[in-house]
């Protein structure tokens, strides 16, 4: 079997939401000698990106989303020792929680995996989360995105709070503050100062990529 | 027309029929007790009760509770142990809980679940014996109580719990983390029989139901059609609806579901279910199906609408606006009814604006008499 073969067996994986399959052809992947980068990159992630088309088309649903990050995960326990401490250049970093009082953190983990996977560091600050918690973590992480979630119409003005905070501790000008949730309205976010409301976990991550890009060309 | 009770209005519109009035009434689990609800209710508001018809008794399975400290939080944890294994769940509770209606808090939320009863494979023919030793016994009590002090004021649902499938994805496996996904995916045949398990064992809880002096059966379904996604709700809810609706009809009841979630993508399978009204609807901005586009797409079943939470916390303006678009995209307003509230607290200023549109909000609407009201 050649190295495309190889790649296109860890990409049918994913697409096809195998779980013993991707840890078959990524162990037989290794094995041959496939650069696990190409791996990760050409194999898995590839494999991701047209999940997400499915997703986008309407063919899949957020359980096939949720499902084939879970796969990847899988794969990349086995690449991962190939990688032999190669140190991957991150595309950027995010600080994500779901703001205290809420409990809800299905759509902020989905929102984790799929920024992980297009190669962002996350600080993943779990659910319940309060406003000085957050504040403390941008200071000691520096983000170029702040990710806050809310499901509860009685949480909503958490993220608000959060925002004013970064506002007072001169920190607001240096992230992207982008929140996202069922109950929360493009008026909403735009009324507490938030930068984004995303619309579903995919298009929050794209919201992302387009942000640390833009950042990086002017840099 | 002749000026209906509250209780004659709801249950009308909820059967379909014209009604003088458009049905507006507030969710008693979540009610505000106090000035501003009573000026409402003097004003024309009525009540929706939902009481149980059953108790449960649980057959050679050991249930103990402690309070403990986990990850610097106190939680408590209820132990089941039974002839083969044993499975916990850990609840936080928020201050107040158990002092407002229904286990909620002050704040008017449920215990969370920070350990979910299935954390394993392991876990579920714990479960299952557990819902296999369960005993569904008749108990109308609450239900006849509830009639008595409510009498023409609103009226009284009898309250089945989450669906077998969406037990284990909201209740007993959870979704955090997409926890629940991933064990479908996994484990296909050990969720897939556990749900069948649940199924057989409620059949008793819905012939009670059924039996029960309630006028419809309400089934706190809380379905939103991101979690629920179509290919779910076809094969594992649907046919759920069909058992427990012919149940329900064979004595002569509605069957309502709780579906405040974002339906839209569900909308044809919805229309193809048995169910009679659908509850809690919530347009957008919090759902993603206005309730004149549902009440194309379901034109035998009934729409109780949620009022939108985050309508709510825009204030009373707002609020007074929601209520007005929503009755001109419901003319001339039959099969549907408005509720308060079903998850969120309304506040005083709300209630008030709400009934100040809905008590004039008389059948047939039309664009004249909205106007007029405006």
């Amino acid at each position: 079997m050649d190295k495309e073969a190889y790649l296109k067996s860890l990409k049918e994986s994913i697409v096809n939401l195998d779980f013993a399959g991707v840890v078959k052809s990524a162990q037989e992947a290794m094995e041959a000698g496939v650069d696990p980068n190409e791996a990760i990159n050409q194999g898995m992630v590839a494999g991701m990106a047209i999940v997400g088309e499915k997703f986008e088309k309407g063919e899949y649903f957020l359980s096939e989303l949720v499902v084939a990050a879970e796969v990847m995960k899988e794969g990349l326990n086995v690449i991962t020792p190939y990688l032999k401490g190669e140190a991957t250049k991150k595309l950027g970093k995010v600080v994500i929680a779901t703001v205290a009082g809420d409990h809800h953190d299905l759509g902020k983990n989905i929102v984790s995996s799929l920024l992980r996977v297009q190669g962002f560091e996350v600080i993943d600050l779990g659910v319940d989360v309060s406003t000085e918690k957050i504040i403390a973590a941008v200071k000691e992480h520096q983000p170029d995105v702040v990710g806050m979630s809310a499901l509860l119409t009685l949480t909503m003005p958490k993220m608000g709070e959060v925002i004013e905070a970064l506002k007072k501790e001169g920190l607001r000008d240096r992230v992207k503050v982008i929140v996202g949730g069922t109950s929360i309205t493009s008026e909403f976010a735009a009324s507490i100062g938030a930068d984004h409301k995303a619309v579903n976990a995919l298009e929050g991550v794209k919201k992302s990529v387009e942000w640390v890009g833009n950042k990086a060309r002017r840099n | 027309m002749a000026q209906m009770t509250r209780r004659e209005r709801i249950l009308k519109a909820s059967h379909g029929e014209r009604v003088d009035k458009l049905p507006f009434f507030h969710n008693w689990r979540h009610m505000q007790t106090g000035w501003a609800e009573r000026e409402c209710r003097n004003r024309g508001m009525g009540i929706s009760w939902a009481r149980p018809s059953y108790v449960t008794k649980i057959h050679d399975v050991d249930i103990t509770e402690q309070r403990l400290i986990v990850e610097g939080n106190t939680v408590y944890r209820r132990t089941y142990s039974t002839p083969v294994g044993s499975v916990y769940v850990d609840e936080m509770r928020d201050a107040g809980t158990g002092e407002w209606h229904g286990m909620r808090s002050w704040r008017d939320v449920t215990p969370w679940h920070t350990a979910r009863l299935i954390k394993g494979p392991e876990d579920y023919p714990v479960v299952k014996y557990i819902v296999e030793h369960t005993e569904y016994i008749a108990d109308y009590f609450p239900i006849e109580q509830a009639k008595d002090w409510l009498g023409d004021e609103g009226l009284v649902m009898d309250i089945h719990p989450h669906q077998p499938m969406q037990m284990l994805m909201i209740d007993w496996v959870g979704s955090e983390g997409g926890r629940f996904f991933i064990h479908h995916a996994r484990y296909p045949d050990l969720v897939e029989d556990l749900c069948r398990a649940i199924s057989k064992s409620r059949e008793a809880m819905y012939e009670i139901g059924a039996r029960s002096p309630a006028d419809i059966i309400w089934c706190g379904d809380n379905i939103d059609g991101v979690l629920v996604n179509p290919r779910l709700f076809e094969k594992y809810f649907m046919p759920e609806y069909e058992k427990m609706a012919r149940i329900c009809h064979q004595h002569g009841k509605l069957l309502a579901s709780h579906m405040d979630g974002r339906v839209g993508v569900l909308k044809e399978l919805i229309a193809r279910t048995p169910i009679d009204i659908i509850e809690a609807l919530h347009p957008p901005p919090m759902g993603d199906l206005s309730i004149g586009e549902a009440l194309k797409a379901w034109p035998d079943k009934v729409i109780w609408v949620g009022f939108p939470g985050n309508i709510y916390s825009m204030g009373p303006e707002a609020t007074r606006k929601h209520a007005l678009d929503l009755l001109r995209d419901v003319v001339p307003g039959d099969r549907v009814c408005l509720e308060a509230s079903t998850e969120n607290i309304v506040s005083n200023e709300n209630l008030l604006t709400l009934i100040s549109v809905m008590e004039k909000a008389d059948l047939p609407l039309t664009e004249e008499k909205i106007n007029k009201i405006q």
